[in-house]
């Protein structure tokens, strides 16, 4: 019986060949969602752990006047791990005209932990400086630019190799001053009297949790000091003042992931909602010729978890592939180079997502089902004439007959068409919060500290352009459906005299409508969101600057664009079918 | 005057699974303008395929349709879409109204393809339904509709534009005998305002109504019978309205 009843799932399947690989795509591309939305957040979240991993960051991070001291350090009990004591100078750094203080680091290539990761130009050699990326970025320096560095006892006149990151440097300019590298001899050139120099350690523990009990050994093992000479800064204190840096990151970030997520569920909705209407019919069929509920339950459920599983792999493959270019700009906001790798679990959490609402679509209807009469069941998938009589005057008061023939069909079918719409206004939303983010960030003076990384621009615009696809895939696939299930209405029509373009108009002027209003929602719902956001980043909303009007007003009219472009070529393949053949179809 | 509908050697072969299917061989057929035609015969003998090359519904492999002069079977689908629009009207035996629209609405639809301003346009569909003892249930969906009702507003769309030709498929083989001596006799009516009727059946009593039967049989007409002089006196068969 089992035998049977996996056989009759995938003949199902074999016979509604369009339906199964519209339900794979579609449910393809919510769990591609997922794993993107996972893998974009994890690299917006979790830069530090990664770049404190790459840099074989230190446990404890300790500043003393003298290199003894420093060498004392590294030798106290339960260091597993140390590098060369670094010296450190305070020093000017004149660019463009411009002077900035800068803490130089000794660097060589002895250094073993907290080493400074490349991110631009080449690597450190004797006469030249390399910046501290963050630093590099806000004063405008780039990789072959040459700087005076000078202490009052000595200067060097330097050209900047590249630029570099460790996670023990806070974002500048929220931190002053900032960092460069330089080796020992070019050190020395600019500040001569090493009596002046300071020295760095930086010290992996056998017990990276004992930081804190470590540093107040350390500090009370050297001898007394003036206030400010010696200080100690665990990996917890650096991971903190990272995050802070990151936060605005972070809350943006989340809040796409989240919008993402909201958008894949929708679409898996309205995709189980679809089957739904459609398995009416054949849980009918079934019963008239013998199956028990239990039976028919069974169908649908290896049915949905064949069709959820492919899906699942398939938008693995699709987020594994495409979240490394995607997440790419989130990584470079705090890490060096970056090696995403897709997570096997996030295809867990995809499975999770995709197969619970396949597999509720699938029950409810043989809930349902178990209710009806095996005749009532066939004729339960079917539309019917829309209950709103108000929203029928309005309709058909309003639009032209095609148009009003197009949103009745849209009213008959209630739940799919404020799914549908609720998509395109989370993405419209989504779009006039990363307008009015680049609105606020464009009327920042550039030397003004800003919460949010130059690259967290790009990673939103990305993120955008993902949930775009998805919303634009959704309407085509939608539209597919809605033109499939409607094939044989569109048989009639035409026996009637409806020409081919007249209902190609009344299926794009339809959804064309729909997503105008959804697009007028969107511009108030996406205001609101960021002005949330911008305040939960932090800042007060009183800075907030909303994208201009000519801004906002590009969002129905892109959001036309995409409709009309969406949902022609589905509804005039509909209409290419013989009049005969679609009176004919089931 | 030309005939209304006429056909010359028409042939439709259909492929099915890689095999070739012959579901007319070469029909020569002519319909006169008012004149009330049945064609009749057994399952799969290619009725309802005529019916469809004649409406302009689908396409001959062979042969040509001319519709008041006029040869159709090569125009486009939004040619024939529009000529339909004002000289057919076609009545399924599976009624095929729009689900998402009411019983009047159905019927408004071909008079708001042609142009009628939309009040216009309800006012003649509630006419037409009043005409056809439905006026109460114009605002209900088809699926609130019994059969005889569907059938009655599928009738009302097809003649609401007053089409030159109503061509029908099995107008009455889904119906009880009651909704189908109803119908009938809304097509006789139509035929008696001068409209020409083109029927598909295999019911030997509906066609008894008609002017002429032609009986089809593999594809091929097989009998040709007159029975307007016939039906004179006595008739062949007294329909009798319902109660």
């Amino acid at each position: 019986m089992t035998l049977m009843l996996i056989g009759l799932a995938f003949a199902g399947m074999r016979s509604r060949l369009l339906a199964t690989a519209l339900t794979i795509a579609i449910a393809a591309a919510a769990a591609g969602t997922i794993v993107l939305a996972l893998e974009v957040r994890s690299t917006g979240i979790d830069p530090w752990d990664r770049t404190f991993s790459e840099a074989n960051g230190a446990h404890v991070l300790a500043f003393v006047p003298s290199r003894g001291e420093a060498v004392a350090i590294g030798r106290l009990p339960g260091v597993t791990e140390r590098g060369a004591p670094a010296p450190r100078v305070l020093a000017t750094m004149r660019s463009r005209g411009h002077d900035e203080r800068v803490e130089l680091a000794g660097s060589d290539r002895h250094t073993r932990v907290n080493v400074p990761l490349p991110t631009a130009g080449s690597e450190l050699r004797d006469g030249g400086i390399v910046l501290e990326r963050s630093f590099a970025r806000a004063l405008g320096i780039r990789t072959g630019a040459r700087v005076r560095l000078s202490s009052g006892h000595g200067f060097v006149e330097a050209p900047v190799l590249g630029t570099a990151v460790v996670p023990s440097q806070p974002r500048y300019p929220r931190h002053k001053p900032g960092l460069a590298w330089v080796t020992s001899v070019t050190l020395a050139r600019v500040e001569p009297d090493r009596t002046r120099w300071r020295w760095s350690e930086a010290v992996r523990l056998r017990d990276p949790s004992a930081a804190q009990p470590f540093a107040a050994r350390a500090a009370a093992a050297l001898p007394p000091a003036r206030p400010g000479d010696v200080f100690l800064q665990t990996w917890q204190s650096q991971r903190d003042d990272a995050l802070g840096d990151a936060q605005g990151t972070q809350v943006i970030v989340t809040m796409f992931t989240v919008l993402l997520l909201l958008v894949a569920f929708v679409v898996v909705a309205i995709l189980a909602g679809a089957r739904a209407s459609e398995q009416h019919r054949q849980i009918g069929l079934l019963k008239a010729v013998g199956f028990t509920p239990r039976q028919i339950g069974l169908v649908f459920a290896i049915e949905s978890a064949a069709l959820g599983l492919a899906a699942a792999v398939l938008g693995f493959g699709l987020g594994a592939i495409l979240a490394p270019r995607l997440a790419a700009p989130s990584a470079e906001t705090l890490l060096g180079s970056p090696s995403i790798a897709a997570n096997p679990w996030h295809i867990v959490v995809a499975c999770c997502v995709v197969l619970p609402v396949l597999f509720a679509g699938a029950l409810t209807s043989v809930r349902r089902s178990t209710r009806y009469t095996a005749l009532e069941a066939i004729r339960a998938g079917t539309v019917s004439v829309p209950e709103s009589r108000v929203a029928r005057a309005v309709v058909r008061g309003a639009a032209p007959w095609p148009v009003a023939l197009g949103l009745t069909e849209l009213l008959a079918r209630r739940r799919r068409t404020l799914l549908l719409a609720a998509a395109i206004a989370v993405t419209g939303a989504v779009v006039v919060t990363s307008l009015s983010l680049d609105a606020t960030l464009d009327s920042r003076p550039a030397s003004e500290p800003s919460d949010f990384p130059d690259e967290l621009l790009l990673l939103v615009y990305t993120l955008d352009t993902v949930l775009l696809l998805i919303t634009a895939t959704t309407l085509v696939a939608v539209v597919l459906l809605s033109v499939r299930e409607r094939i044989r209405d569109y048989g009639v029509l035409k026996a009637v005299g409806v020409t081919p373009s007249q209902i190609v108009s009344g299926v794009v002027g339809s959804h064309t409508a729909l997503a105008m209003l959804a697009s007028v929602v969107a511009v108030p719902l996406g205001v609101g969101l960021y002005l949330v956001l911008y305040a939960i980043a932090g800042d007060s909303t009183e800075d907030a600057v909303i994208a201009p009007w000519w801004s906002l007003a590009s969002i129905p009219v892109g959001t036309v664009v995409v409709v009309v472009a969406a949902t022609s070529l589905p509804a005039w393949l509909a209409t290419r079918i013989r009049t005969a053949d679609a009176l004919r179809y089931e | 005057m030309a005939p209304i509908l006429e056909a010359r050697q028409l042939a439709k072969t259909y492929e099915t699974g890689g095999a070739k299917v012959l579901g007319l061989r070469g029909v020569d057929l002519t319909v006169e303008r008012g004149e009330f035609v049945a064609i009749m015969g057994p399952s799969g003998c290619g009725k309802s395929t005529l019916l469809n090359l004649l409406a302009g519904l689908d396409r001959p492999t062979a042969g040509e349709v001319w519709l008041d002069g006029v040869r159709i079977d090569g125009m486009s689908e939004t040619a024939l879409a529009r000529l339909r629009r004002r000289k057919i009207g076609f009545v399924f035996q599976f009624f095929n109204l729009v689900p998402t629209l009411t019983a009047a609405e159905n019927v408004e639809l071909p008079l708001l393809l042609v142009g009628r301003r939309r009040r216009s346009a309800r006012r003649d569909a509630r006419e037409l339904l009043d005409a056809l003892g439905i006026a109460e249930r114009h605002g209900a969906a088809p699926a609130q509709l019994s059969g005889g009702q569907q059938q009655r507003v599928a009738l009302a769309r097809a003649l609401a534009n007053r089409p030159d030709i109503v061509l029908a498929d099995e107008p009455t083989g889904n119906l009880d005998s009651t909704a189908a001596r109803e119908v009938l006799r809304l097509f006789r009516d139509a035929r008696d305002r001068g409209q020409t009727l083109l029927l598909v059946t295999h019911d030997p009593s509906v066609a008894s109504t008609a002017d002429r039967v032609i009986t089809l049989r593999d594809g091929l007409v097989a009998d040709e019978t007159e029975l307007g002089a016939v039906r004179q006196v006595p008739p062949l068969l007294e329909l009798q309205s319902p109660p």
